[in-house]
């Protein structure tokens, strides 16, 4: 391959990674200044409680963020300030939003990944194992499964995994208990129920993908090559097959993202109370604390983006048949 | 006339322009004249996608009997969709026949909250004013409740039948509008090419970008939660999918010979995408809309659920809500919409993927 050619490749891939985060900025303030309240409303009605003249509050609420300036200047300046980190004034934590943002990213953080690792690891086996036994019992039983793991609404799941082992066995805690260090075993018992709420739709899924990955690359010329040359079938399995569908296996994985697992996690922190993002999202809606919502939009939208960027790039390292010119 | 049914494409076409015209001064009507409004928001909504799915996918299929046949004796291979058809069709008759055979179900009545459905009986703690103490009884279920009532008194039973109303009002519609966007910007961007194709490609990347569920959140917080809001949102954000696989169909087949003949003969880019690239994709279409079903009707459920959802519709999400605050005096009320919710969700999967594999004719069955 052309070292030139993968340099453009990755060089054009992030002038348009560029171009549509702009996008996706430009989206997010068209819909805030299309809809039927302007911002300085959702202010007011917060602060309209402790003040006396509500058009002198407005006026004062304006000037303070700038809602008296041309629509093309406060587009501008939303660009700019989006860009520099400089995201708004929470009012209902009376904190800047970064700083909120910097508090409880990383409960989000650590429910997803669990939960990836927990479902990647699980479903891909299974997927395989379903593939390679195809027509068995043990393939309907696990198509079977996955079916009802795609079909069962995660937060009902939640609710359900929460009646049962929390408030009729009493093993678990209803409530995700903040106190915990992160890194204690504690924390991970916790982070149990969430877990397997947040995952057991997105392993489902992954299963599907792996057997009909893996039985794509059973059919393939290699396969029967690697069989005849008298190789195990756990070498032909492990090593031929494994590698060539695990590829598009993590591709799609990686572009679940936006669909499942934000989604997912969202709820499931709501349900169990685990102060992350897609919580404080939520009680920031209620609150109309709108600088927070439109933040976590923007911040999903933007992980989605990066992941993707990452998944292309080191598509280029990790399969090397792919050409770029 | 019937130059002008040829030149767009036959009669049809004609039809469907004409109701729509006639929809259009309705609306006109209800907007300028009338002070009462003759059609509600989701009465458009309806006669709009009635028409289009009779115009363009009932009479195909009545016309092409024979295929019709073909396609259902392949579907019906799939033991398990056609499950999930009869269940479909039960909700259908449940939403539609439903709320006249029970009870309000936004009745309140605290003299008969949280009872247990039938068979199942639950022990309440109940002051006796006589004795000044607490009494402990035992409370079964009563054919009154078959399903029980929740900690406001609503029956369960009525306020599933009316779940199922909303979750299918809003899986259909919602999906037939993200259906319908994203078929006419897949046609136009594989027709048109060139810098239109970039410029929707592009605009599809961005709302592709958005996380699905944050993003129908973020619109509901700025619009306000009202049912037609959350259909079009649904509808409005969803159609990507749709685009990027008609689009790709219709780059395939138009370098194909048949539309190449057509073309030679003079035919007009309408009749083109008409007559030849939407019948051609349909199929895709229809096997992407029943798969996307689920997802919708789970998106609006999600929405209810966090309490985003219309407060003046009892949907399944709703009861969801009121469940979890009583998870451990009242389990039945987070249980039974959830049922409800996932048998619906599983029996749109099972059809899906059983007409999925019924149109594809490379598997065999």
């Amino acid at each position: 391959m052309k070292r030139g050619g993968l340099q453009g490749y990755i060089i054009k891939r992030l002038i348009y990674a560029a171009l549509i985060a702009f996008g996706v900025v430009t989206i997010t303030f068209i819909l805030l200044r299309v809809g039927p309240t302007s911002p300085a409303d959702k202010y007011l009605a917060n602060i309209s409680a402790r003040t006396q003249d509500p058009s002198q509050v407005i006026a004062a609420v304006e000037a303070r963020y700038g809602l008296d300036k041309p629509i093309y200047q406060q587009y501008f300046d939303y660009l700019v300030n989006m860009a520099r980190g400089d995201w708004g004034w929470s009012f209902s934590t009376s904190l800047p939003v970064m700083k909120l943002i910097q508090r409880h990213w990383v409960y989000s953080f650590q429910l997803i990944l669990l939960s990836m690792l927990f479902s990647a690891s699980l479903g891909i086996l299974i997927g395989i194992y379903s593939a390679v036994k195809q027509y068995t019992k043990t393939d309907y039983l696990a198509t079977f499964f996955s079916f009802i793991g795609i079909s069962i609404p995660n937060f009902w799941l939640g609710i359900m995994l929460i009646l049962l082992f929390s408030v009729q066995l009493g093993w678990f805690k209803t409530y995700y208990d903040t106190g915990l260090p992160m890194f204690s075993l504690a924390n991970l018992k916790a982070l149990i129920l969430p877990v397997i709420t947040l995952g057991t739709g997105m392993m489902a899924g992954y299963t599907r993908y792996a057997r009909s990955a893996t039985l794509d690359n059973l059919r393939k010329e290699f396969v029967k090559t690697a069989r005849a040359k008298g190789l195990p079938e756990r070498v032909v399995i492990g090593k031929h097959v494994f590698r060539n569908a695990i590829l598009p296996i993590i591709t799609i994985i990686m572009f679940d993202l936006s669909g499942v697992v934000f989604g997912g996690a969202y709820l499931t922190e709501i349900i169990f109370g685990i102060p992350g993002l897609g919580r404080i999202s939520f009680n920031a809606i209620f609150a109309n604390d709108y600088p927070v919502v439109v933040t976590i939009t923007l911040i999903g939208a933007m992980v989605v983006l990066l992941t993707n960027l990452a998944t292309d790039i080191v598509y280029t390292w990790l399969d090397p048949r792919i050409r770029y010119d | 006339m019937k130059q002008i049914s040829s030149k767009l494409g036959g009669l049809r076409n004609l039809i469907f322009i004409g109701t729509l015209l006639v929809l259009i001064l309705i609306l006109l009507l209800d907007i300028y004249l009338v002070d009462d409004q003759i059609l509600g928001p989701m009465e458009y909504f309806y006669l709009f996608f009635a028409i289009l799915v009779i115009l363009y996918g009932i009479y195909p299929l009545y016309v092409n009997r024979r295929l019709t046949k073909y396609y259902w004796e392949r579907t019906k291979r799939h033991r398990l969709s056609v499950f999930g058809l009869i269940f479909i069709v039960f909700l259908v008759a449940v939403a539609f026949i439903g709320p006249f055979l029970t009870q309000d179900p936004t009745e309140v009545d605290f003299q008969e909250k949280s009872l247990p459905p039938v068979a199942f009986s639950i022990e309440q703690s109940v002051y006796d004013l006589k004795s000044d103490q607490f009494l402990t009884t035992e409370t079964p279920g009563t054919w009154q409740h078959p399903l029980g009532t929740d900690d406001k008194g609503r029956d369960m039973l009525a306020m599933l039948v009316s779940g199922a109303r909303v979750s299918l009002q809003v899986g259909l519609l919602a999906v037939l509008i993200a259906i319908f966007i994203g078929t006419i910007i897949g046609v136009l961007s594989a027709y048109l090419g060139g810098w239109a194709d970039m410029a929707l490609m592009r605009f599809t990347d961005i709302m592709m970008t958005f996380p699905f569920f944050l993003l129908l959140v973020f619109i509901i917080f700025i619009f306000g939660p009202r049912l037609i809001f959350i259909i079009l949102a649904i509808g409005l954000t969803g159609w990507t999918g749709t685009a990027r696989l008609v689009r790709s169909e219709a780059l395939s087949l138009r370098t194909r010979e048949f539309i190449m003949a057509s073309k030679s003969l003079g035919a007009s880019d309408g009749r083109i995408i008409f007559r030849h690239l939407i019948p051609n994709v349909l199929s895709s279409i229809i096997v992407i809309a029943t798969l996307s079903i689920p997802g919708v009707i789970l998106a609006e459920a999600a929405l209810s659920f966090i309490g985003l959802g219309d407060p003046t519709v009892t949907s399944w999400g709703r009861v969801l809500h009121a469940g979890q605050r009583s998870l451990d005096t009242a389990w039945w009320v987070a249980v039974e919409p959830g049922i409800m919710l996932f048998l619906t969700v599983l029996a749109f999967n099972f059809l899906g993927d059983g007409i999925r594999d019924a149109f594809d004719p490379r598997s065999q069955l």
